[in-house]
């Protein structure tokens, strides 16, 4: 049995998703979290649960939205769960009532009762359900209450009854809804109800929809009659209007009933933090106030040191005690080197900035579930605007800081298509986790004084090039004038230790599985590579077949400060991941540790061909998962050959005038 | 019109039609159109970005959006 999941953004679908399936999505307080479609098997494993993408009507404006629609028309399943916000219930009666309208099982899950009993309001929950037709389960889903009877009742009941619940549309609706079903001969099998209101409130996927059943030309006449018979018997400007005040007058008459709300002045905590948090003035500061502390705690005061031990711990006792059995099994010198000099190196060199990264996404879900992200989001919107982008590309470019990859996937909730586009592009440009090992290693060795300050400026650097990027990209080749800003502020949520470690974790636990499998096995090739050249085994490193690959783009390199093999063959790796960068220098340079290997660097680069060569690491091109998440939210191989064109270009030319001016200034 | 409010003070918004399609289209979605009862909480500054508070929810629109849309203070 397939149950949907479906409901306004922000209600809680996927903490409750969560919860009904023992498995762990993200969970986040901000529109627009989830956007796409994931499947989890229920915990008594009878019943699959679909957690879709939040909408605020079956509508849809955005591409996220549109997920929702197309679920509902192509994909079969067989009861729908709406989640409903119980502190906002007129607005999330509006989609439950376009659910009842889509004419399937349905059992309401009335969540966030907690919020709603704090601001004062009263639900009747049985009058609520014999009004709607359908059974209404009261749940906290954050804590659970609630949501093993609501499990039981939705896999146990064997057919859910259909409610019979309607809105009256009056009877020139009724006239066209049966004209529809005449023109349609009974071809869908979907609600033809449904489908008119979503027809003419204008909904393209319902149109498209119909289209392949009947003439495009008939639909339009269709559409018009029906338009024109409504609005000259009612006082409303446009058909969405009327469907949309019909449901309003419905949803208000079911409030009368079964909804009490104590009237109370006092002004709820969140926007007394507001008043504070987007303070006209100290909105900004503040931002940079918590980037600054966010940045700190990761490299300077708390990442480095824990970075520090662990370093210690690899390069000592754990080497040492695989050394000691190596030689006491026996292996032979092959082996050897193949463990220390090749995996050791390589996946410890990446697995030593653990704890860094680990720290930054911690601090990136603390920022999601908060509430904060969609603050951002508004005190950003001015400076966006500026640039032809909104506040809301803000977003995926923060959650870009951790990975690239669901940065690019967050843009779907940017409503127009030129500026999501436009986000998509430029996201990469944020420095990702995994670009943080070549930085700590560089800074370590050539900035010691100034580290954070040196990270600090690479992070902004990187902003900067995409708000510059996005200004001539959208007065060039993605012009239109249409830019477009409205943001839901959800009220603030203390974040949940459980939930806070677990969204952590989700997102750095890829960072361990890569160094387990991906960077294991790239270190292996790696190492051979160095291993064995023209002559045979065993060669001098330069006479390798890696120094032989990665010579070919030294000479490319040179103006930038780092025309060396060893270089071009980082940078080639680093298109597969970026932290593979780290992992082929510790091959390379030969070292056990990273103290050793800083050492050696020092002897390979001057101060500001490190710098040039970090730049050139931030923007130089996205990584292979990056690249193939922008081919598919783009759809396009040639917008996907661009976003590497772009970077590349740009990168070599930064990279270029900072060697090229710094060397000429003497550092 | 609504970006003339001053902050603090509730209006009741009477006529929508002069915003954006899709802003129209967006704020309908979360329950602010003609009737709805609003409030400014703050503005942003150069220009930025209003907030507004509706039936205990907060939106966040562009000040030129806030500019189309007409208002009656209570
Ligand atoms: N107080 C309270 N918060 C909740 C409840 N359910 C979810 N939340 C919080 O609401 C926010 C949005 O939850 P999420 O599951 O991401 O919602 P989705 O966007 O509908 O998937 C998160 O910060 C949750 O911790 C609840 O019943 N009570
Ligand atoms: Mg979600």
């Amino acid at each position: 049995m397939d149950i949907a999941l479906l409901g306004n953004p922000n209600t809680g679908k996927t903490s409750m998703f969560n919860n009904l399936t023992g498995s762990y999505e993200y969970v986040g307080n901000w529109s627009g979290v989830t956007v796409e479609k994931k499947v989890g098997l229920l915990k008594k494993g009878t019943a699959s649960l679909i957690d879709l993408p939040g909408v605020y009507s079956l509508n849809p404006l955005s591409k996220d939205e549109g997920v929702v629609t197309n679920f509902l028309l192509h994909d079969s399943f067989d009861r729908m769960l709406n989640i409903i916000d119980a502190s906002q219930l007129e607005r999330n009666l509006h989609l439950t009532i376009q659910l009842l309208e889509f004419g399937r099982p349905l059992i309401i899950a009335l969540n966030m009762v907690d919020v709603a009993s704090k601001r004062g309001i009263e639900i009747d929950v049985d009058r609520l359900a014999s009004q709607l037709g359908t059974k209404v389960v009261p749940v906290i889903a954050r804590s659970g209450r609630g949501c093993d009877e609501l499990a039981e009742f939705v896999t146990t009941i064997e057919s859910p009854s259909i409610s019979s619940f309607t809105v009256s549309y009056g009877e020139e609706m009724d006239g066209a809804i049966e004209r529809l079903a005449r023109m349609l001969e009974g071809k869908v099998h979907h609600s033809v109800r449904w489908l008119t209101l979503q027809l003419l409130e204008g909904n393209h996927y319902v149109k498209a929809y119909l289209q392949s059943f009947i003439g495009r030309e008939e639909l339009e006449t269709f559409i018009l009659d029906t338009s024109k018979a409504i609005l000259s018997n009612y006082e409303e400007k446009t058909i969405d209007h009327f469907i949309y005040h019909k449901r309003q007058e419905a949803i208000g008459e079911l409030l009368r009933n079964s909804t009490y709300t104590e009237e109370e002045n006092k002004q709820p905590l969140s926007e007394k933090i507001d008043a504070v948090i987007t303070n006209k003035w100290l909105g900004l500061p503040i931002f940079f106030v918590i980037m600054y502390f966010l940045f700190m705690l990761t490299f300077d005061w708390l990442g480095f040191p824990l970075s520090d031990i662990l370093d210690g711990i690899i390069s000592g006792p754990i080497t040492g005690g695989l050394e000691g059995f190596l030689s006491f099994i026996g292996a032979s010198s092959f082996i050897h080197a193949l463990v220390l000099d090749g995996i050791v190196a390589g996946v410890g060199g990446v697995l030593v900035f653990v704890p860094q990264i680990f720290i930054l996404f911690f601090f990136i879900s603390l920022l999601e579930d908060s509430g904060y992200m969609a603050r951002v989001a508004l005190v950003m919107d001015r400076l966006m605007e500026h640039v032809g982008l909104n506040g809301k590309a803000f977003i995926p470019m923060m959650i870009g800081f951790g990975c690239n990859v669901p940065g690019v996937m967050a843009a779907r909730t940017i409503e127009t298509p030129r500026e999501r586009m436009l986000t998509v592009l430029l996201t990469p440009l944020m420095s990702c986790s995994a670009r943080l090992p070549v930085y700590a290693l560089f800074v370590g060795a050539f900035f010691v004084s100034h580290k954070a300050l040196i990270v600090l400026s690479l992070y902004i650097l990187g902003i900067v090039v995409a708000l510059i990027l996005a200004k001539v990209f959208s007065t060039t080749i993605l012009k239109g004038e249409t830019s477009f800003f409205v943001i839901e502020l959800p009220p603030y949520r203390i974040p949940q230790g459980k939930a806070l470690w677990k969204s952590t974790w989700e997102k750095g636990k890829g960072f361990v599985k890569k160094a387990g499998t991906f960077i294991f096995a790239g270190s292996v090739l790696i190492w051979l590579l160095s291993y064995a050249g023209p002559q045979g085994l065993n060669v001098e490193m330069d006479d390798s077949f890696l120094a032989m690959i990665g010579g070919v783009f030294a000479p490319l390199l040179a103006p930038l400060g780092f025309g060396t093999w060893q270089a071009g063959a980082s940078l080639l790796t680093g298109f597969l991941a970026k932290e593979a960068i780290i992992s082929t220098m510790n091959i390379i340079y030969f070292v056990p540790d990273e103290a050793s290997l800083q050492g050696l660097l020092i002897n390979s680069f001057s101060p500001v061909a490190a710098y040039s060569f970090m730049v050139f690491i931030l923007l130089y091109i996205p990584c292979l998962a990056t690249v193939a998440t922008i081919k598919k939210e783009t759809g396009s191989y040639k917008w996907t050959c661009f976003s590497m064109g772009y970077a590349l270009l740009i990168a070599y030319l930064l990279s270029f005038l900072i060697y090229q001016f710094g060397t000429l200034l003497g550092f | 019109m609504l970006a003339g409010l001053r902050i603090g003070k509730r209006a009741k918004i009477i006529d929508t039609s002069g915003a954006d399609r899709l802003v129209r289209r967006r704020l309908l979605d979360l329950g602010i159109t003609e009737g709805s009862e609003v409030c400014i909480k703050c503005k942003m500054p150069f220009g930025g970005p209003f907030m507004l508070e509706s039936c205990g929810q907060c939106v966040g629109i562009r000040r030129r959006e806030a500019q189309t849309i007409k208002v009656e203070e209570l």
